[in-house]
């Protein structure tokens, strides 16, 4: 049981991201007034690019992207899906340690390719992850001070009963903090920084061809999985439609729809994060630290006061 | 468009593939680059058929040779030709590349653009209209279809003649042959 | 096997060292190595045994009192590890320098001095070891006899000497009260003082460990120490000369006070407690940023020195079992990865010729790929990376600090883990990864034995980050001589009802699926190698030697947070410095050499003393 488990959540992750990745080009089209591509364009794409033979720069460079998409696979296997959750050890914490294994690895290949808009590129990208993670770090902390837990599963299995963490009093400022940062996590406009592809020539992505930005694609469409699925896990309750599939609690049936009212809450906040992305440019990062360090790290902050506070 | 065929996809991914997904390197050698961004915006939306331009050669799949190739220019096309991963296919647009076109008596500009890089497909025009770069894209299909699109197996087993002419115009390149004789 | 025989092994050694040296420098570095590996083995002899035993010292009644326990253990084997590796590594590092009996035989003195201190059972004989540990430390920190040097070792010695007077007066004050200095005794004892007393005998002795041990704001002598010190001492320093501190709060806060007087100490809503906690989380997050800004590769690791003490200190101040667990496995895990940095660094600065500038180097990781191994595992584990030992210490720490109601406090600790990242990625990227400048086209590896150390440490910070329960058992059995009920422990990490770990689960799973992906990537078309000259430079010709960026890696934050980040501190101790060399220098003009001066003064002192007489009659 277990290893269908392992084997269908990445599975899932994968696919999911890259619809994502389809659906954000397809709805920036037709925000655009254009038609815009299928959304199974960034499939095509991968096929395509896999099947390219193009260059190596050395070990670390292959090594990297390798270790950057495992750790993002494992980080999909670590979350809850619906009521699924593969592994549980250690909680958020190990979640969050293990979400530094896809920028890190990124980060070693694209440095050992030996282009200095890369070493720009990665540089931006932790500076806006410094960014962001100010108040991403007191949000998480009020969550699970408040629900006086660290694992993300009983996160969830507490909001089936009490309620969306969203709706509820002291989280309200967190979770609003927390939506304000995610195009940061996200990394789509105004906090496409690191991947811009006019200033720095794509950052990381500049020596990547061919099998290369078929994994760098993958890992992208994975990452985005997953900020998405922490944000849904954590304040819009997971695979709980306000309890209305209650009665097929523990049946195959129940964590199926479990998993569908998941992906379509991920799908409805993508499309309005897709949104803010047609409507905004992109941010120089002094601007955008400016910002992550002041509106939303203040909502975070005045979030962690109340709860503490309240108890 | 036979994009929706599954048969074709389970038959042959790597062609279907390089069919419907031409990222375009996005650099603009000459004057017809003008051409290129109304075909990618709104009105004319090249997305719609899998082509987009993408940052780096080494992430393109389409080399877009538009306008005249003066002799500094032909360095970079060189290089950037060099950088691409393989398979990809060149387009030369526009009469400039074909014969020289309206520099044909120039000093500084080359005539047959063909003799230095291979060229999988020429569009006529002083410039093309958008809808060409349509009819070159739907073109480049029928002939990745037929296997005609060789222009990087060419390079490879031409290579010496390709450098040859190429170190006729430079003299001494910076950068070591692509193809070596191991 | 006698703690004695030890203490005895370890002096000789170093002094025979430098006799041998006159005789024979290979002789002198075998019997160094053979040395330390002695120590090091009769110290792995003491596991486990708890002996406390009175040595006779012969005049003044003194009896000085060793002994061993668990928790002298722990850091008595720090000591001995770190002290052998070091000196493997020192046998090709300081091959061609001068003084070199002299640098043995201080850092054999060094080491002894250091375990000196862990084995004491009574105050006066801990003294005693600690200030030899102190001044023996000037002489290797201003070892290189340059200005800077110099200047270095004497901010060191200056500041750690006032830390020891302070202590020196709170042993005076514990012997003019209680009579006894042994450390047992004292324990008993003090539960009977008036609170305010114990309070301030905490004080002075946290004032001379939080010196030692580089908190803010004591923490300004660390950076300069570290960027002078030669590269096999640098690791010692900062691996285990700094945690002497905590072995000193260890012994302070919970074997002589106990948990329950600790608790007790809090006046309102401030205890002792909590603000130690609130000095490690500043010391945490200062130390992160201000060693972002920072372009020198051994400054960089000495301000993350000073961060990491931080963590160990917001544990063990945070008084839970989890907590102090978390604590402790950090000062080990922190010995392990920030002694096989130092190595790197050195090892660096071996190949290159002495180059510490991180904006002039790049791309060695060509030339140098065992050196960049270990610098990948041991910036993972300053990082906390799952499977290094720092994530199991650190994951500890925060759970405790969650579950226990202090959310900021783990929101500082948090921060410190994601300036430790931009740090550790400056750090490798600007040293291995990028363009390789064409003056290091002849870099070579490292000797191997200088490799050797810097393996051993890697294998060991990836063992116990996978197999955790092999130190928690340790550390475990130290929690509970200090009080708190045990941990739950098993091989692979810490089994409890709020939340376990597991780190077999978690190495499996990666292991797992970064082979498959790994499959996966070997099943696409077989790349071409080409060399970095062949990169993207939007169709031009890369510019040799200019295609690097490794100046000012962290520009748009530095400029934005450079202000919030002046070392106040050390300007104010700096001025401070500058007022009392100037009054100094006031008070010298007194001595003019001119006899009739002299005279002048003893004239007019003895009219204002007559002046005296005549008005109140004193005398």
């Amino acid at each position: 049981m277990i290893i269908v488990q392992i084997i269908l959540v990445p599975i899932i992750a994968l696919v999911m991201g890259l619809l994502f990745m389809g659906l954000f080009r397809k709805m920036m089209a037709r925000i655009q007034w254009r038609y815009g591509p299928p959304i199974t364009q960034p499939l095509i794409d991968i096929i395509r690019m896999f099947s390219q033979k193009t260059v190596t720069h050395g070990f670390m460079f292959e090594a990297g992207l390798v270790l950057s998409l495992a750790g993002s696979i494992v980080v999909a296997l670590f979350l809850p899906m619906g009521n699924i959750t593969v592994f549980e050890t250690g909680g958020l914490l190990v979640v969050l340690y293990l979400m530094l294994l896809g920028p890190l690895g990124i980060a070693l290949s694209s440095g050992e390719s030996g282009n200095p808009n890369s070493s720009i590129g990665i540089s931006r990208k932790f500076l806006l992850a410094l960014g962001y993670e100010v108040p991403m770090l007191l949000v998480l902390l009020a969550v699970m001070t408040h629900y006086n837990t660290i694992s993300l599963a009983e996160i969830v299995r507490i909001q089936a009963y009490r309620g969306w963490s969203f709706g509820s009093f002291p989280l309200l400022l967190s979770g609003i903090a927390y939506f304000l940062i995610l195009p940061a996590i996200l990394g789509i406009r105004p906090f496409e920084i690191a991947g811009a592809a006019q200033e720095i020539s794509s950052g990381p992505k500049a020596e990547y061809g061919g099998k290369f930005m078929a994994f760098s694609t993958l890992q992208h469409g994975l990452q985005e999985f997953i900020g998405l699925s922490l944000f849904v896990n954590l304040f819009l309750g997971g695979g709980d439609l306000f309890g209305l599939f209650g009665m097929y609690a523990n049946t195959f049936l129940g964590n199926l729809l479990a998993i569908v009212v998941l992906l379509i809450k991920m799908l409805l906040v993508f499309a309005v994060g897709v949104c803010i992305n047609a409507a905004f440019p992109r941010f120089r990062i002094e601007q955008a630290l400016n910002y992550l360090w002041t509106w939303p790290s203040l909502f975070a902050f005045a979030g962690i006061v109340v709860i503490m506070i309240t108890g | 468009m036979d994009r929706n065929q599954l048969v074709k996809w389970i038959k042959a991914p790597a062609k279907m593939g390089h069919k419907y997904s031409l990222h375009v390197v996005y650099f603009c050698t000459g004057c017809g680059i003008i051409e290129i961004p109304p075909s990618i915006t709104a009105r004319w939306d090249a997305e719609r058929f899998g082509v987009i331009p993408v940052a780096t050669p080494r992430q393109a799949n389409l080399f877009l040779i538009t306008g005249y190739v003066s002799t500094k220019t032909l360095k970079a096309i060189i290089r950037t030709y060099e950088q691409m991963p393989e398979p990809k296919y060149t387009v030369g647009f526009g009469s400039c590349p074909i014969n020289g076109g309206m520099y044909w008596d120039s000093y500084n500009t080359i005539k047959k653009l063909d003799k230095y890089i291979p060229i999988d497909g020429w569009i006529a025009g002083c410039m093309p209209r958008p809808e060409a770069v349509f009819v070159a894209v739907t073109h480049l299909w029928t002939l990745i279809d037929k296997e005609m699109a060789d222009g990087y197996k060419r390079y490879r087993e031409k290579y010496d003649y390709y450098r040859a002419n190429q170190e006729k115009v430079f003299g001494e390149m910076e950068w070591p042959p692509l193809y070596g004789k191991e | 096997m006698t703690l004695e025989l030890l203490l005895i092994v370890a002096f000789g050694g170093a002094f025979l060292t430098y006799f041998l040296g006159k005789i024979s420098g290979k002789l002198r570095n075998g019997f160094a190595v053979l040395n330390s590996l002695a120590v090091l083995v009769m110290t792995s002899f003491f596991y486990g045994m708890n002996i406390e035993k009175p040595v006779a010292f012969g005049f003044f009644d003194i009896t000085f009192v060793l002994r061993m326990n668990m928790v002298s253990w722990f850091f008595a084997i720090t000591i001995v590890g770190i002290g052998f590796l070091s000196i493997i590594y020192s046998l090709r590092y300081m091959q061609n320098k001068e003084k070199l009996d002299y640098y043995y035989f201080t850092t054999l003195f060094i080491n002894a001095s250091m375990l000196g201190t862990v084995l004491c059972g009574d105050l006066l004989s801990f003294f005693i070891f600690w200030e030899m540990m102190s001044w023996s430390t000037y002489l290797l920190i201003s070892y290189r006899g340059n200005d800077r040097a110099v200047f270095a070792g004497i901010k060191y010695i200056i500041m750690s000497i006032i830390g020891s007077m302070v202590m020196l007066v709170g042993i005076i004050s514990l012997y003019v009260n209680f009579g006894t200095l042994e450390i047992t005794e004292l324990a008993t004892l003090i539960q009977l003082a008036p609170l305010g007393y114990t309070l301030f005998i905490l004080i002075l002795f946290s004032i001379s460990f939080a010196v030692i041990n580089a908190f803010w704001p004591f923490h300004t002598w660390l950076p300069d120490a570290h960027a002078e010190a030669v590269s096999p001492f640098s690791s010692i320093l900062s691996a285990v000369l700094v945690r002497k501190g905590m072995y000193g709060l260890y012994l302070f806060m919970y074997m002589i006070l106990g948990l329950d007087l600790l608790n007790k100490l809090r006046f309102g809503v401030i205890s002792f407690n909590g603000v130690f906690c609130w000095i490690g989380a500043i010391t945490i997050v200062f130390a992160a940023l201000t060693a972002l800004l920072q372009s020198d590769s051994k400054r960089i690791l000495a301000w993350s020195t000073v961060g990491q003490g931080g963590y160990m200190i917001l544990g063990v101040a945070f008084s839970t079992a989890l907590g102090v667990a978390g604590g402790t496995f950090h000062i080990l895990n922190h010995c392990i990865y920030i002694g096989l940095l130092f190595f790197v660094a050195g090892a660096i600065e071996y190949s290159t010729g002495g180059i510490r500038d991180l904006d002039s180097l790049g791309g060695l990781i060509k030339k140098m790929p065992v050196t960049f191994i270990g610098a990948i595992i041991g910036v993972s584990g300053l990082i906390g990376l799952p499977l290094t030992c720092g994530f199991v210490s650190k994951w500890m720490i925060y759970k405790t600090l969650i579950l226990n109601g202090s959310p900021l406090l783990a929101f500082f600790a948090f921060l410190g883990t994601w300036g430790t990242i931009l740090y550790g990625y400056k750090f490798i990227h600007n040293i291995f990864l990028g363009q390789l400048p064409e003056e290091h086209e002849n870099v070579k590896e490292v000797p191997f034995s200088m490799q050797l150390p810097i393996i051993i440490l890697s294998v060991l910070v990836i063992l116990f980050g996978v197999l955790p329960g092999i130190p928690l058992k340790v550390v475990n059995v130290m929690d509970t001589y200090m009080g708190f009920e045990s941990l739950n422990i098993n091989l692979a990490g810490v089994v409890s009802e709020t939340g376990a770990l597991d780190t077999i689960n978690i190495f499996m799973v990666i292991l797992v699926v970064f082979v498959i992906v790994g499959l996966l990537f070997k099943a696409g078309r077989k790349s071409r190698k080409t060399d970095q000259y062949d990169n993207y430079a939007a169709g031009a010709a890369i510019p040799k030697g200019r295609y690097n960026y490794t100046v000012n890696f962290y520009n748009p934050l530095s400029t934005i947070i450079e202000k919030y980040l002046k070392d106040v501190v050390d300007a104010f101790y700096m001025k401070l410095t500058g007022f009392v060399t100037n009054v100094g220098d006031g008070i010298r003009k007194l001595y003019t050499g001119y006899v009739g001066n002299y005279i002048m003064y003893i004239v007019v002192f003895l009219a204002f003393l007559i002046l005296i007489q005549l008005r109140w009659s004193v005398f």
